[in-house]
Formats: structure tokens, sequence, C-alpha cells
């Protein structure tokens, strides 16, 4: 084995090292999810769960809303980052491709908003809501997401289409195609990848946010997955950790089944986005 | 151009989703619902209690539907709040009984008094609880339920170890536990008694066990009272029995994590004392073997005076519906559904319901907390936590940590 | 669909004169407008009841009669006289500052690794950072939980088994330093995954004929990454450090709920639970209100070479 060799194993051991230490938690959320209330609760812990229990799944898929929760969380995500990314989008072109007086001041906007306290707003944004009826709405929910998903979106979407080479869309002009035409054929292409690295991070955002979600939803049957989840806790009696490790790992499947469809773009957007950002 | 076609269709979406939500707000105010807001423990330990009151109350008034909204004692404060701001509340909700008294005093709830009358067992409601319902000589909170602390132990390890009969004073538990601690050396990790050191609701009773008390009202000034001899007796009491028969480990722990009937479950320990349904979780293989006592006071004979914890139920003032809350809240706490909640291990919220449980005799002599104002931020701020650490780790002494704690409790009592 | 079709009338920049500049003029604003509205429409009148808020005495009772008591500054005077306020202002900041820190170092070894594996570890990482990425912080707040609980976690198991000492019942929530560092290493486990995947895909727009070149060159591994690589990342690591610092400075799940309400005392109060406890849980709201925008003020003066550097390169080229 010659020194470049060696040097690459080494490094892969490292890698392997830092993938075992990382993974680790999720590994022993899911395998405590298998496990039985014996195996849980003995001091010598079980690596893999031996026995295998669908128990705590069936105990956690019996709490109420589960589906209805999921099917919110979806809805609620959906929209947030289709209508981000649509609005995020055109003012990314304003601010890429356009001069005009007041673009600092939108500049300052986009940062600044992301600098406010968020539980400050809960009962000024509460009361908002709630004067047009949009508490304990789905609505109300996505409103309150897209300022958040917003500002990022449009920083990061600006750094794509940035970097589009004015040749090509001078190109598409020429073409002879119609305005449209262009946008669609030309520009949407290439801004892909950045409009998927950005819904990673606000499909991420959204999915996992909590507070407002708990804050502005009461019916169980309208409330999002992460404020199912965290009923598992909510009571004054015992916390049932099998159920409860089993519900994490049911709240964090979606999650994971999205990245897989999305997953040979994540890379690729990032790169570009990043890199300009 | 695969990719132009799943662009296009997700903006398809974006756009189609904009109006669809531009259509779907719904209007709120809907006529003929009682929204109420319980805590989640009914959601898991007596949804058919719940059902019981709502098909009772549809029947008394047709038309009308329910909406039972379960909520986490975490954040259904703040929750709470945020309704009150938006003029969105509940129309019933569940309250903490030491959660009761900053809210009755703002003006949060409806007058109660005139509709007494028409609970079921009013005449008989237990007192301490009760109590917390009150403000100015005014109802503004039903008696939902209440808990009492007991030991739950196990009663093989007891047996084995020749106790034959239950405890009768702290002196002879801890000679019991002795008995026990001794024939179990062997196993690493127990302790004959699990105690988390920060559980505010078991310690004090050793304070009011010894006379003493938390604080008190002196022209119309709270005065703490944790530095008064007899409640320093009472915390050393409550030192000394730590140290003797609970974990070191856990002088700093709260009684939530880990859950003192985990640590039994494990086979780690002896016995617990919380509240009866610790019974609930104490694992399959000692289901057989675990009983319960009720926890003794020093002085033979006697009970030890124990927190009465529960929940009221109360009408918020903006409800527009005030009559049918009354109603729904008087379906719920019927006799027959007092009597279901006591089946699930709670105390029932009127004395002739009690039956004979072990419960119900603990709950012989009990406790409460000041009834004040702002008794919720020194809860929230943790001062009698703090306390018991500092005493249990012996970082300050007793007496120390008791007139820190106690000046702490003072000052925050007396905010306007 | 209309303003999006009008948007490609002309990519590049604005020419003076004619009645047709006025239409084209108007361009960017038709653009910025919804962004603008929405976030307006959403944030604007919370804002303003922030600032008003900030200005009353504001409490449960007040806000059951929805009318405060106006008493000028004097809840922005208590605060800021507030010893409390001062001590946690110290923590936050030093506190943020080792969990940005760690986060970026950790995270660009990672990235710098990542360039070195062979791509099945990379694949292998990568998708291991992806699951780290999709549990949700109250999840992970929660496995976090049951891996250090003092009775039977299974960190303290392994670091026994490992010899590193007896940790058996040890309590990893003892001091509000072992607290706070718990919580650190939960913030930097979960920011990890956004960091070290932006991270390499910066990296991995050096180009490669430039590394090979200077190593040709015989030019030292140091030399080629201080000349080379540092540049090309260095913009994406300001701009993550910015970010990191935003979050960081005002959160308040993963704290909140890993040392546990039963434990938050005014010695372990990091900005963001100041602010919920002293705000909400106190019902308190004016005084609630006066924090938030002090956090707002200093927040903005952390990153102000974030928004000057922003404002930099949001020129047009």
């Amino acid at each position: 084995m010659n020194r470049r060799a060696a040097r690459r194993t080494g490094w892969n051991a490292v890698g392997l090292l830092v993938f075992v230490v990382a993974v680790f938690p999720v590994f022993w959320m899911v395998s405590t999810a298998f496990k039985t209330d014996d195996q849980i609760n003995a001091l010598t812990p079980t690596w893999f769960p031996t026995h295998p229990t669908l128990r705590h799944f069936r105990d956690a898929l019996d709490k109420p809303y589960f589906w209805a929760d999921v099917k919110n969380s979806i809805i609620v995500v959906v929209f947030t980052v289709g209508i981000a990314m649509v609005l995020a989008f055109l003012a990314a072109v304003a601010l890429s491709k356009y001069r005009f007086t007041g673009r600092k001041l939108f500049i300052i906007l986009v940062i600044g908003v992301q600098m406010l306290p968020g539980a400050g707003l809960i009962i000024p944004l509460y009361v908002v809501l709630a004067r047009f009826h949009e508490v304990n709405t789905l609505t109300g929910v996505i409103l309150v997401y897209l300022t958040g998903a917003l500002p990022f979106s449009v920083w990061t979407l600006r750094g794509f289409i940035i970097g589009i080479p004015k040749e090509l869309e001078e190109a598409a002009m020429v073409d002879g195609s119609t305005r449209f035409g262009a946008f669609t054929r030309i520009l949407l292409p290439l801004v892909a990848p950045g409009l998927v690295a950005t819904s990673v991070f606000a499909f991420i955002t959204s999915w996992n946010e909590y507070i407002f979600a708990r804050v502005l939803l009461n019916d169980g049957s309208k409330q999002t997955i992460t404020v199912w989840l965290s009923y598992f806790l909510g009571t004054s009696r015992q916390t049932d950790w099998g159920a409860l490790m089993a519900a994490s790992t049911l709240t964090a499947i979606p999650v994971v089944i999205f990245f897989l469809l999305i997953q040979r773009r994540i890379a690729f957007g990032l790169t570009a986005g990043a890199v300009r950002g | 151009m695969r990719l132009r076609v799943v662009v296009a269709a997700a903006l398809a979406v974006a756009l189609g989703a904009m109006a669809a939500t531009a259509g779907a707000s719904s209007g709120r105010a809907q006529a003929n619902k009682l929204t109420v807001w319980l805590q989640v423990d009914a959601q898991s330990g007596w949804p058919d209690v719940v059902a019981a009151a709502n098909q009772q109350f549809q029947q008394q008034n047709p038309g009308w539907t329910v909406d039972v909204q379960y909520q986490n004692w975490g954040d259904h404060l703040q929750k709470f709040d945020a309704t009150i701001a938006g003029n969105d509340t509940p129309d019933v909700i569940e309250m903490g009984n030491t959660e009761m008294t900053a809210y009755m005093a703002s003006g949060a709830f409806a007058d109660l008094t005139g509709s007494k009358g028409e609970f079921q067992n009013s005449g008989t409601w237990l007192a301490g609880l009760a109590k917390s319902g009150m403000y100015g000589g005014k109802l503004y909170g039903v008696p939902y339920y209440a808990g009492s602390r007991v030991v739950t132990y196990r009663s093989d390890l007891f047996k084995k170890a020749g106790i034959t009969s239950s405890p009768t004073s702290i002196a002879q538990l801890t000679a019991d536990l002795a008995k026990v601690a001794n024939m179990e050396k062997g196993v690493k990790g127990f302790t004959p008694m699990y105690l988390a050191g920060t559980d505010w609701y078991s310690a004090l009773d050793w304070v009011f066990d010894y006379g003493g008390s938390i604080a008190t009202t002196h022209a119309h000034k709270w005065v703490g009272t944790l530095d008064s001899p007899q409640s320093i007796a009472g915390l050393t009491a409550y030192k000394n029995f730590f140290d003797t028969v609970a974990q070191k480990s856990a002088a700093t722990l709260d009684e939530a994590n880990p859950a003192p009937y985990t640590v039994y479950s494990q086979g780690l320990t002896a016995a617990i004392l919380g509240p009866a349904w610790f019974s609930c979780c104490t694992g399959t293989k000692y289901k057989n073997v675990t009983a319960q006592f009720v926890m003794p006071s020093h002085t033979a004979g006697k009970p030890i005076p124990g927190f009465l914890g529960g929940s009221d139920l109360a009408v918020p003032a903006q409800s527009g519906q005030k009559a049918q809350a009354v109603q729904w809240i008087s379906d719920f706490t019927n006799t027959s559904n007092e009597q279901s909640l006591q089946a699930k291990g709670n105390i029932p919220n009127a004395t002739n319901l009690l039956a004979n449980t072990v419960n119900a005799r603990a709950a012989a002599r009990s406790w409460f907390v000041p009834q004040a104002k702002h008794w919720v931020d020194v809860e929230n701020g943790n001062i009698l936590r703090t306390m018991l650490a500092q005493i249990l780790t012996g970082k300050l002494s007793v007496a120390q940590a008791a007139s820190t704690a106690s000046a702490n409790i003072a000052y925050t009592l007396n905010q306007s | 669909m209309a303003t999006a079709a009008g948007t490609t009338t002309k990519w590049s920049r604005q020419r003076p004169l004619s009645m047709r500049r006025l239409g084209r003029g108007a361009v960017p604003y038709a653009l910025v407008a919804p962004v603008v509205v929405v976030m307006g429409a959403i944030l604007g009148y919370p804002l303003y009841s922030l600032v008003r808020l900030s200005l009353d005495r504001y409490g449960l009772f007040e806000l059951i009669q929805h009318k405060g008591v106006y008493i000028g500054l004097k809840n922005f005077g208590s605060v800021l006289h507030d010893s409390v306020f001062w001590h946690t202002l110290v923590r936050t900041i030093v506190f943020a500052a080792a969990n940005v820190g760690l986060t970026m170092v950790i995270g660009t070894l990672i990235a710098l690794l990542l360039v070195q594996i062979s791509t099945w570890v990379r694949l292998l990482v990568t998708a291991g950072l992806v699951l780290v990425w999709s549990m949700p912080p109250v999840v992970a707040v929660q496995v976090w939980n049951w891996m250090t609980n003092v009775q039977n976690g299974v960190l303290n198991y392994v670091l026994t088994e490992l010899h590193f000492g007896n940790y058996f019942q040890h309590n990893w929530y003892t001091s509000p330093f072992s607290q706070l560092s718990m919580v650190t290493t939960l913030i930097v486990w979960g920011a990890l995954p956004f960091v070290v995947i932006t991270v390499y895909a910066a990296l991995s727009q050096v180009p490669r004929e430039l590394v090979e070149a200077a190593e040709i060159d015989g030019a030292r591994s140091w030399r080629v990454f201080k000349d080379v690589t540092v540049p090309v990342i260095t913009p994406v690591l300001l701009i993550l450090t910015s970010l990191s610092i935003l979050w960081d400075f005002g959160v308040f799940t993963q704290p909140y709920l890993l040392i546990g309400q039963p434990h938050i005392t005014t010695g372990n109060y990091l900005m963001g639970i100041y602010l919920f406890e002293q705000g909400y849980v106190s019902a308190n709201f004016g005084r609630g209100a006066a924090i938030s925008i002090l956090m707002l003020v200093i927040v903005a003066a952390l990153s102000v070479v974030y928004v000057r550097r922003m404002i930099r390169i949001g020129e047009v080229t």
C-alpha cells in the first residue's frame, strides 16, 4: 500500500467515525422504538432490539389524529414552500437584475425580519390572526411561516439568478420565442436547482416548527405533526419512552422521504447558490 | 426536460394553493358550539368520562356540538393568554388549582356563585380543592378532581425483610427501609426509597408536618415563613430522611425526569412517594407485588400532610355562552362521572363520594400553596426547587437556604 | 402569471429616457411588491403593537381589559437596571459564540474531510447528515433526554464501559455550565448538516486543476489550501457564521426543553428564555415587548458586519 492509499484509508476511518457519532442519536431513537419495555428500562442497554416489537408504533398510532396531523403538516409545508418560492423568485429577479431606488431598504427588510425574536411576536400575531378569523386554521400558520421562509428564500434565489449568463437570456429573446416561452424554457430550468435547494430549507423549517403551530392551532384534527408529538410529553403522567421514540421516528419519516426524492438535486443546488451567496 | 415539467407543476400547485387558501379561510364564530379546554390527562386517562358528559350535554341542548381541545400543562396558560388577547377564549377551561388565583384576581373568569346549586355535590365539595376556586368570597372555579400523595412500595421486599405492617411514623418507615436496604445491599444502584430531591410537592410535606408554612399575610403584605423555626425543623427532617434513605445523585433531580415509577420499574428502589396513580406504571414484573400506604407523619399514628394537587373548571369572562358552559361543567362533574374519575385513581371532588382508598385517607391531612396573585411566579421561578437543591447538596445550610428562599418568595408575592 | 411573464421583458440594466423607461422602472417594484405586501400585512401590525406594548404596563389585568397603561420608557429602564438582564446577555453572548464557533469549525473540518475520502464513505456520511437534518428539534431534545438520563442513559453506560471513569448514574445537568454544555452538543449536532453540506458544496467549486497544478508545482498542501481553497469558501463561511449567530443568539426550544422548566432559573437563563419567562410566563407583556426590542437591537449590532456585507454583495454587478 503506498502512502497515498494509506492516507486515504486513514481519512476514511475518520469519516466512518463521524458517521457513527452523527447518526448514533437517530439510531438510538429507532432502536429504542422497537425494544420491549423491559429492554428500555434495563440498566444495561440493548444495542439492537433482539425481539423487535411493533407495540410502541401501534400505541403511537392509536393516539388520535396522527394521520390528520400528518396531512395538515404536508398541506402547511406544500403551501408555504410553494407560495414562498413563487414570491421569492419574483423578488429575487428584481434584486439580481434591476437597480432601483429602495433596493437597500428592501435588503435591510429581508435581513431585519430574520432578526426578529419570534417569541416576542406570539401574542401580537395571534391578535392579528384572530381579528381575521385565521386562528385555528392552517391558513394562519401558513401566513406566519411565510414570514420565516420568504427572507431566506429571496436571498438564496438571488444567488442563483445572478449567476445566469446574460447571453443565455438574450439568446432566448433573439430566438423569436415568446417572452413566456423564453421564461419557461431558458430561465426556469436554470433556476430549478436553486428552487430545489431553497425549498429544502423552507421545507425543513416549516415541517419542524413547533411554537407558532402550538399557539395558533387548537383542534386536535387541525394541528401539525410536531404539536401532535408534544402530547406525548404534556401530560402530568407517565412518559412512555418507547411510544415517544416510535412517534418521533414516525415524525421524521416524511422528511427522510422528501430528501430521498430530491437528494440528487441537493448537492448541485446548494453548490451554485451557496458560492454566490 | 423532465425538470421543466416538475417546476411548472410546482408553480401551478403554488398558485392554485394561493387561490385555495384565499378561499378557504373559514369563519370561526360558529353558533351552537361549545369550546372546552381540558388537559391531555383526560384524553389519555378518561376519554369515556368526557364522552359521557358531551352526550348528556347534547341531549339537553339539541343541535349543539362540544369541541374538546386538549392542552399540555407546559404551555396552556400562554395559549390561554393569547386567546384572551385575541378575544377568542374557550368557553370552559381546566386550570391547575395553583394557577387559579392570578387569573381570578385579574378578572379572567366569570363569577359562578349564583350557579353553585347547579353542580351536584357542591354542598360537600372537598374543602381544600373548593378553596382554590374561590376569590374574594366568590366562586370562579368548580372542583374537578384532586390527587394526594402516597407511598407506592414493593410488598415482596418489605415482607422478605420481615416487615408485616405499614409503618405508622417516619421513624418506623426509616427503620423498615434500613432493613430492606441491608437486604438488597448487593443490587447495584439500589436505593431503599427513591425521592426526587427538588420535588417540592413532596418535600414541603415535612415543613407542614412540623407546623411550618410557606408564607402568610400580615397587614396586607405577604411574609415568607420558610425560615420560621417550625419550617426549618421540617426542612432539616426532610434532609435527614433524604440522606438516610434516598439516592444521593437524585438531590438535584425533579420528579418528572426520571419519573420515580421508572426507577421503581427498574427494580432499583423499594418505595416511591407520589400520586396514587403511580401504581399504573410500576412495570409488569412488579405488578403483583406492589401496594400502597399513606405516608406517615413524624407523629406516630398520623398521616403526613400531603399537597392537595388538583384541577378546577372555570368559565372565561369573555365566553359568549356562559349558561351552556355552566351546564357542561355540571354534566362533567356529576356524581357518576366523579365516581369514574375515582375509579381511575383520582380523588373525586366531594367528600360524600370518597371511597375508603389510600388516596382518600392520605387526603385527610393536606396543605396548599398561598393563595396569592403572584404564587405562579414563585413556582415558575423555581424558588423552592433551588432551595431544596441547595439544602440536599449541602451547598448551603438549611437555615441559609430557607431564609434566602423565604425572602425571594415574599418579594415575588408582594409585587404589584 | 402575468407578472412572471412581465419579468422577461428585459433582463438588462435600465436605459435612460423615453416613456418606456417609466413603464420599465415599475417592473422591479412590481416584482418585489408581493413579498413586501405579504410581510407587511402579516408583520406590520404585530411590530407596531410590539412597540406600543413596550411603552405600556400590560399585565394579565390589562390583557383582559384590552387596554394598557402608558408608562413611557419604564419597561426599558427596569430591564436595563435588572442585573439578571446583563448576566443573561453576557451568558448568551458567550454561549452563542461557543455554539457558532464549534458549529463552524467542526462543520468546516467535516466538509474538508468529505473531499479527502472515498466516494462510498462520503455518500454514507452525507446520508447520515441528511438523517440528522430531518430530525425536528422537538424530537432531538427528547432523544438527548433519553440518551443522557441519570438512571440508564446510554451515554453514562458507554463512557463507563470505555473506562473514562465511573459515570454510573451521573447527572449531566447539575450546574448551569453543564446544562448549557449539553444544550451546546444538541445545537451543534443539529446545525452541522446544513453547514457541512453548504461548505462542501462550496469546496467542490474549488477548481481541481488549480489544486493539482499547485501540487505538481511542489507547493505545500497548506499553501494550496490557504491560497486556493480559503478564498473560495470564505464568503460562504461568513454568511453561515452570521446566520448561525442570528439563530443561536435567540435560541429557545432546545435549552428550554432540554434543561427542563423545573431547572430553569435566573442562573441559567439565555435571552430567549429570559424573554419567555419574564414576558409570557409572568404575564408581564409590556416588559416582554421591551425585551424583544432590546434583543432585536443587540442582534442587529452583533451582525452589523453581515448586514453590511449583504448590502454590498446585493449590488447588481
